[in-house]
C-alpha cells in the first residue's frame, strides 16, 4: 500500500491527520465497547434470572394446565379460556443504552381479576383459576424475557461491531497509517539527502568549472605577456 | 325427554315408580370402576386406556366415536357421551315425583349445554364442534338443542331459551351482557337459575328431606368454594353477586364480611355442621396456597353424604343420587388418569387426584 502513495508533503500532512482521528476514534470505540460489555453483563445476568423464571412459570403454568384439564375436563377449560373477551396488549417503546435502541415492552391487561375472566364463577372451580393464573404469570415472564433478550441480542451485535470497528483501527488503518507516514517521512528525507548531495555536486562542478577558467585566463594571460616580450626584443 | 328444560313429564307425585328405577341404578352402579380397574388404568398410556375401556361399559361410545376422534379426546368424549347415555336413560324410566326430583338435579347438563352455546357463539365457533362439546345429559330435547345450535347471536340464544328455565334469569342479564361485553352475566344468571330451581317447590317426606340437606349441603358448598376463591383473588367483586340462596351456612351479607377475612371465613366452617367432616382438609387449606385439594375434598364428603343417604333411604332418590355422583366421579377419574397420563403425571400423582369411595 505505501507505493501507492505518493511521498509528498502534503499526503503526509493528510496522513498525519487521519492518524490523529483514527487514534482518536479508536480510543472512544474502545471505551464505548467496554461500557457495552459493562452493561451486556448487566443484562446478561438479568435474562439468565428471566430465563430460569420462565422456564419454571412455563412448568406450573402446564402442570396447573394439564390438573385442570385432567380434573375438568377439556371441554371446560377451552370453554372457560373462550369466553375471555379482553385480550392482553402490549405497546413497545424504546430506549437507548449508549447508542443501541433497545425495545421496553409495557403490557397491559395481562393479569385479571375473576370477574375479567369472562368465565361464570358459579359453575367453574378453583382448578381453572389457579391455571388462568399460571398462564397470566407466565405472559408476564414472556413479555419480561422479550424485553430482556431483545436487548440482549441487540446489545451483542453492537459490542460485535464495535469489537470489528475496533479491531479493523488497531490492526489495519492505524498500521497502514504507520506505515505510509514512515514511508512518506523517508521517501521525504531521502529527496532531501538527494537535494543536499545534488547541490554539493553543482557546487562542486561549478568552482571546477571557476577554477579551470580562470586557469585558462591565467594562462591566456601569460601567453600574451611572453608574445609582448617577443615583440620587442625583435625590434 | 320432555318439554324444553321444564319438568312436564314429572306428573303426579303419587305415580313414582322408585322401587324399579332403584333396581335398575343398583345394576348400573354395579357395573362402575373399582378400586383394582382404578389401579390398573393408572399404569396404562391413553391407547390403553382407551382399549381397556372399548372391552368394558364404554365400548358403545368408544366404538362410535372412533372414527373422528382418538386419543384422550376420544376417552373424554366418550365418558361425556356415557354419562349422557346413563342419565338421560334415568330420566327414561323415572316416573311422577321421581322424575321430578333426578330432572332438577341433571338440569346441570343443560346448564353445561347453554353456557356452552354462549360460549361457542360468542367466540364464533362452528355448530359442530359447539355439539361436541355438549353433554346431552339433561332435560332439552333435540330439537330444543338444534335451535340454540343454530343460534347465531347471542340475542339468539337468549331468545331461544324463553320458556325454558334459563329464560327469564338469562333474559334479565342479557342487558348485563351487552353492557359488560363478557359472559359473566349470563354464565352466572345460568348456573344461579339451575341452583334457584334445585331447591324451589321440594315436596315433604322424610326420604326427600334427606335430599333436600344433601342439596342444601351442595349449595353450602359451591358458596363455601366460591367464598375462598372471591377471599384468594383480592378482586374487588361484590361477593354478594355470586352468593347462591337455598344454603344453610351463611347468608348473602355474611358471605360479603367473611370474605374480607379468610380465617374468620374458615372459621366459620370448622364451628358448621361441616366441621368434623372437613376439618382436616381446613388444616391443609391453612397450611397450604392452594384451594385444589380443598375443593377435592368437599367432592369426596358430598360423594360419601349422597352415598350415606342412598344407604339409609334404598327406596328413593337418595340411591339415585349417589349413583348420579358417583357415576360423574368415575368419569372424572378415568378422565384425569387419561390426561394425566398423557401429560406425563407419576401414578402416584394422579392417585392424588383421585377421588375413590
Amino acid at each position: 500500500m505505501a507505493e501507492d502513495v505518493k511521498p509528498t508533503r502534503k499526503n503526509l500532512m493528510a496522513i498525519e491527520d487521519r492518524i490523529e482521528l483514527s487514534e482518536r476514534g479508536h480510543d472512544t470505540l474502545e471505551q464505548k465497547r467496554d461500557g457495552l460489555i459493562m452493561e451486556f453483563m448487566d443484562i446478561l445476568d438479568q435474562a439468565q434470572d428471566v430465563r430460569n423464571d420462565l422456564n419454571e412459570d412455563y412448568e406450573t403454568a402446564q402442570r396447573k394446565l394439564n390438573m385442570a384439564r385432567a380434573m375438568e375436563g377439556d371441554v371446560a377449560v377451552r370453554g372457560a379460556a373462550a369466553a375471555l373477551k379482553e385480550h392482553p396488549e402490549i405497546t413497545i417503546q424504546s430506549k437507548n443504552i449508549m447508542g443501541v435502541v433497545v425495545p421496553q415492552i409495557e403490557s397491559s391487561k395481562v393479569k385479571k381479576s375473576l370477574d375479567e375472566r369472562g368465565y361464570g364463577l358459579l359453575g367453574s372451580s378453583a382448578r381453572i383459576d389457579e391455571a388462568a393464573d399460571a398462564y397470566e404469570e407466565l405472559l408476564e415472564t414472556i413479555i419480561l424475557a422479550a424485553e430482556v433478550e431483545t436487548a440482549m441480542k441487540k446489545m451483542l451485535t453492537e459490542i460485535e461491531t464495535t469489537k470489528r470497528r475496533v479491531n479493523a483501527l488497531e490492526f489495519k488503518l492505524l498500521p497502514d497509517l504507520y506505515t505510509n507516514q514512515e514511508y512518506i517521512e523517508q521517501k521525504l528525507e531521502e529527496q532531501e539527502r538527494e537535494e543536499i548531495f545534488r547541490m554539493k555536486k553543482i557546487k562542486e562542478k561549478k568552482e571546477e568549472a571557476e577554477a579551470e577558467e580562470a586557469a585558462a585566463a591565467e594562462a591566456a594571460a601569460e601567453a600574451a605577456d611572453a608574445d609582448a616580450d617577443a615583440v620587442a626584443v625583435d625590434e | 325427554m320432555s318439554t324444553p328444560g321444564m319438568n312436564a313429564s314429572s306428573g303426579s307425585p303419587g305415580s313414582s315408580n322408585p322401587e324399579y328405577v332403584t333396581a335398575r341404578v343398583r345394576a348400573r352402579r354395579g357395573v362402575l370402576f373399582d378400586d383394582d380397574e382404578y389401579s390398573k388404568l393408572v399404569r396404562m398410556s391413553p391407547a390403553e386406556i382407551a382399549r381397556y375401556m372399548e372391552e368394558s361399559e364404554y365400548e358403545q361410545e368408544i366404538n362410535a366415536l372412533g372414527s373422528r376422534h382418538s386419543g384422550v379426546d376420544l376417552i373424554e368424549y366418550a365418558l361425556n357421551r356415557n354419562l349422557a347415555r346413563h342419565f338421560d336413560a334415568l330420566l327414561g324410566f323415572a316416573e311422577g315425583q321421581l322424575y321430578d326430583l333426578i330432572a332438577r338435579y341433571l338440569r346441570k347438563f343443560d346448564a353445561w349445554n347453554v353456557k356452552t352455546v354462549f360460549r361457542g357463539v360468542y367466540t364464533d365457533a362452528d355448530s359442530e364442534a359447539v355439539e361436541t362439546d355438549m353433554i346431552r345429559a339433561g332435560e332439552f330435547d333435540d330439537a330444543l338443542i338444534n335451535r340454540l345450535l343454530e343460534a347465531g347471536t347471542v340475542e339468539d340464544v337468549v331468545t331461544v331459551l324463553d320458556g325454558t328455565m334459563f329464560g327469564d334469569a338469562v333474559d334479565a342479564a342479557f342487558e348485563d351482557f351487552q353492557e359488560s361485553e363478557t359472559l359473566v352475566p349470563l354464565e352466572n344468571a345460568v348456573d344461579r337459575a339451575f341452583y334457584e330451581q334445585l331447591l324451589g317447590t321440594l315436596p315433604s317426606g322424610e326420604a326427600i328431606d334427606l335430599y333436600r340437606e344433601f342439596l342444601e349441603a351442595e349449595i353450602d358448598f359451591r358458596n363455601v368454594r366460591n367464598a375462598l376463591r372471591l377471599a384468594r383473588s383480592g378482586a374487588e367483586i361484590d361477593p354478594g353477586e355470586y352468593f347462591i340462596d337455598g344454603g344453610r351456612l351463611f347468608s348473602a351479607s355474611e358471605m360479603t364480611t367473611l370474605v374480607e377475612n379468610t380465617d374468620e371465613l374458615v372459621a366459620r366452617i370448622r364451628e358448621s355442621r361441616y366441621g368434623t367432616k372437613l376439618s382436616e382438609p381446613l388444616d391443609e387449606l391453612e397450611a397450604a396456597d392452594s384451594l385444589i385439594d380443598f375443593e377435592r375434598a368437599l367432592e369426596g364428603v358430598l360423594l360419601r353424604y349422597s352415598k350415606q343417604l342412598g344407604n339409609v333411604h334404598p327406596l328413593s332418590i337418595c340411591p339415585v343420587v349417589a349413583y348420579i355422583l358417583m357415576k360423574e366421579r368415575e368419569v372424572t377419574n378415568i378422565r384425569a388418569i387419561a390426561r394425566g397420563r398423557e401429560a406425563g403425571l407419576s401414578e402416584t400423582a394422579i392417585e392424588q387426584e383421585l377421588v375413590i369411595l
